[in-house]
């Protein structure tokens, strides 16, 4: 068995016309663009519901109606500028929390319940620039390399739906320390990942 | 809330990750409605995210599921066929015509018409018994959904204005309107859609349904709260679908739609296996 062949990075763009002109498929009602997106995507879709909701069953009914609100609402996308792949998994993600928060007693859900994913998880991902550079077990080097309570304040945010009081409430730490420990993980990250230092770093400090 | 742009740079963690109080992502949300500083911090944090769904081990989710996301698409479809401007960008299709039926009283046969192969397929004995579960306006979505899922069968594009679409068919789009795809339980391979409306109806269309025989009917019922009632029932034919419409669905915080098959329509609670169902959170 030889070595694997160099990455493409033309391959890597062609794919996400593709995915774009799939997007358009599914925009115009074709149920032939929402399965490719489906054969593509789900795996990686219900892993995510799974990981946040912990129930199979409420899982499956997160990926299924997130696929139902990428295809009512992909004519929007075509307005949006990051990848399908990462839309996909924010609503997954939004739908998976909105899922869990609503099983708690007693706390206030945001206003947004509608198809519309909300503006904080629709924001242009970096997702083609680095498509095909990064797998997953270097992504996992990347926050495993994030000092223990940055990675938790991250992953309890992002997995768990937490906010950053409950973060503080649970972890017993000042709510501006968890602030300041979020803040530095995904800057962190972003300079993992990406090998860039940008606005943030400089604003940081300020 | 208003806030300032400096504060927008503070909150920009909490906020791309949606771990703020309400009120903080409230003021975000609002204050770049009128901001013309891109808060370029917000892309560049926000654009960590993928990474982090990256981080997972992809799962392979029950190959029902896969049934289930097309087979609720094709339903919403039936309900909302999409408009000729965007249709118009769809390649290498075939065409034909599908007869329309009347606008304004449309009968449940006038769908019949449409191809044979009419959703709730009742006899004249049972007709009359059954007008009570499916008012008029489920006829018209029964036959917007026969003639999208059958065009989709075909390959064939629904003509916009030509179908459904030209008649009083419902929008389910609206402010308030929410939804739930059903997933098929147990070995079944039925799945649907559950709509509801700010009005308090409720729309269920599921497909993929096993034909009923004999005294046998498809029950649809809804538990709010702890209550449990019967939303509506219907016969299947070959074609496997079937829609019902419930007037005055009880308020409550989630509503669990379930789709049994039962022994006759007399039964007062589910009894049969559940074929599909899913919840709305509303």
């Amino acid at each position: 068995m030889g070595a694997p062949p160099p990455l493409d990075v033309n391959q890597e763009v062609a794919a996400e016309e593709s995915e774009a002109e799939l997007m358009r498929q599914v925009a115009a009602g074709e149920i032939g663009g929402l399965e490719t997106l489906y054969d593509r995507h789900h795996a990686m879709a219900y892993a995510l519901a799974l990981r946040i909701t912990t129930e199979p069953g409420l899982a499956e009914d997160v990926v299924q109606d997130s696929f139902l609100g990428l295809w009512r609402n992909a004519g929007r996308y075509a307005e949006a500028k990051g990848s399908v792949r990462g839309w996909l998994l924010a609503i997954v993600r939004h739908r998976a929390i909105d899922t869990i928060r609503r099983q708690k007693k007693g706390v206030t859900l945001d206003d947004d319940t509608s198809d519309i994913v909300p503006a904080a998880l629709t924001l242009p991902d970096i997702w083609p620039e680095v498509a095909g550079r990064l797998d997953a077990e270097e992504i996992r080097v990347a926050l495993e390399g994030l000092p223990s309570a940055q990675r938790e304040a991250i992953e309890f945010a992002y997995f768990d739906g937490l906010t950053q009081r409950e973060i503080a409430t649970r972890t017993g730490a000042p709510l501006g320390t968890v602030k300041s420990r979020m803040r530095l993980g995904l800057v962190a990250l972003r300079r993992e990942l990406l090998g860039v230092t940008d606005v943030i770093d400089a604003r940081r400090s300020t | 809330m208003t806030i300032r742009c400096d504060r927008v740079r503070e909150l920009a963690p909490g906020f791309v990750l949606g771990a703020l109080d309400a009120a903080d992502m409230a003021a975000v949300h609002q204050h770049l409605i009128g901001c013309r500083d891109p808060h370029p911090e917000l892309r560049e944090l926000g654009g960590v995210l993928p990474y982090l769904a990256t981080s997972l081990e992809p799962v392979e989710p029950p190959a029902r599921l896969r049934a289930a996301v097309i087979a609720a698409a094709q339903a919403d479809l039936a309900a909302h066929p999409r408009s000729a401007e965007v249709a118009g960008s769809r390649v290498a299709t075939i065409r034909r015509t599908i007869p329309a039926p009347e606008s304004g009283a449309v009968e449940a046969e006038a769908a019949e018409q449409v191809n044979g192969a009419m959703v709730v397929s009742l006899t004249s004995a049972r007709r009359s018994r059954r007008r009570r579960a499916l008012a008029w306006t489920t006829r018209v979505a029964a036959a917007a959904a026969v003639v999208a899922v059958v065009a989709y069968g075909f390959g064939v594009i629904h003509e916009p204005g030509a179908g459904p679409s030209a008649g009083p068919s419902f929008d389910y789009k609206g402010q308030g309107t929410v939804y739930a795809g059903l997933t098929p339980q147990a070995s079944s391979h039925a799945a649907g859609l559950a709509v509801l409306k700010p009005s308090g109806h409720l729309y269920v269309y599921v497909n993929g349904l096993a034909p009923t025989t004999g005294d046998q009917v498809y029950m649809v019922w809804v538990t709010a709260a702890k209550d449990t009632i019967l939303a509506g029932y219907f016969t299947v034919n070959a074609q496997g679908d079937g829609s019902i419409q419930m007037d005055n669905v009880p308020r409550a915080a989630s509503l669990w739609v379930q789709v049994c098959i039962e022994p006759n329509e007399h039964v007062t609670q589910p009894t049969g296996p559940t074929v599909a169902s899913g919840t709305i959170f509303t």
